[in-house]
């Protein structure tokens, strides 16, 4: 019974992140293609449930639905981004057609080796407990954990400087 | 019917090829964001179910999801930054328009 409202539960959200990703990428406004996104976001962010790791879901939450999606649209308030604005415009078939060969690509090279070569996998993922992923990065990766916030410090600091109006020019 | 860690892949990929195909048909910068977020996006699951689906040490695939969202959030912070400094230059973030080595 679990196991089934399990694979149900798995295709809502597949459904939610194939949508959204659908929507994020042929939308011809780039307001409901931000929508499509924030839906992708949420969606992975179920699917992290479903792999019975709840702080990897609260982070996608925190981290991409949060601050990434704030960031994309304060972007978006940025640039003009009206309805009938420059992604509006009918693309070139043959433009269209390359660009599926190249998002067609990955699936021809990958999809045979996810299917015909399955990796010996467990049933059911087993939660783990919070402390041991503070361990692996407090004790054992110290270092890459406070290289990331130097590089997220760098990033902002370089972000307000590049964006910086100068008064006197 | 595919195991488990085979259909998480499988969402993974879709997400890969949809940001490759978003980032070669997107003509703004901001699109190309967001096809970017997407694969960014697909690649945390990948490993996250990876780790979680396998023998492999569970918590060490958390964390390296963790340093994926990290990097994403540093990545969108620069790009944001060089979205504002394109539009301020040369009026547009349409790709057409960023073309001055051209000429």
């Amino acid at each position: 019974m679990m196991e089934i409202i399990t694979r149900l539960v798995f295709g809502l959200y597949l459904l939610v992140i194939l949508g959204g990703a659908g929507l994020a990428v042929f939308s011809a406004n780039l307001v409901r293609a931000f929508v499509g996104m924030v839906a992708t976001l949420l969606g992975a962010a179920g699917l992290y449930l479903l792999m019975q790791s709840p702080f990897l879901a609260f982070m996608q939450l925190l981290i991409y639905v949060g601050a990434i999606c704030v960031l994309i649209f304060f972007a978006l308030m940025l640039t003009n981004a009206y309805q009938g604005g420059d992604e509006s415009a009918p693309a070139p078939l043959s433009k269209f057609a390359r660009s599926l060969l190249a998002g067609l690509a990955p699936l021809v090279l990958l999809l045979p080796t996810v299917l015909l070569h399955p990796v010996a996998a467990k049933e059911k993922p087993e939660a783990t407990p919070l402390a041991e992923l503070g361990k692996v990065l407090l004790e054992e990766y110290t270092v890459p954990f406070e290289l990331i916030s130097i590089i997220l410090l760098i990033a902002m600091a370089g972000g307000v400087f590049l964006a910086w109006e100068r008064r006197n020019r | 019917m595919p195991g488990p860690l085979a259909l998480y892949h499988l969402a993974a990929l879709a997400l890969l090829a949809f940001g490759i195909l978003g980032l070669t048909r997107r003509r703004t910068l901001v699109g190309m964001l967001i096809s970017v977020e997407l694969m960014l996006n697909g690649a945390g699951l990948a490993i996250a179910a990876s780790s979680m689906l396998s023998g492999a040490n569970a918590a060490l695939g958390q964390a390296t999801t963790l340093f994926v969202m990290g990097l994403a959030a540093a990545e969108a912070t620069i790009l944001l930054a060089i979205i504002v400094v394109v539009f301020r230059r040369f009026g547009s973030t349409r790709t057409s328009d960023l073309t001055t080595l051209q000429e």
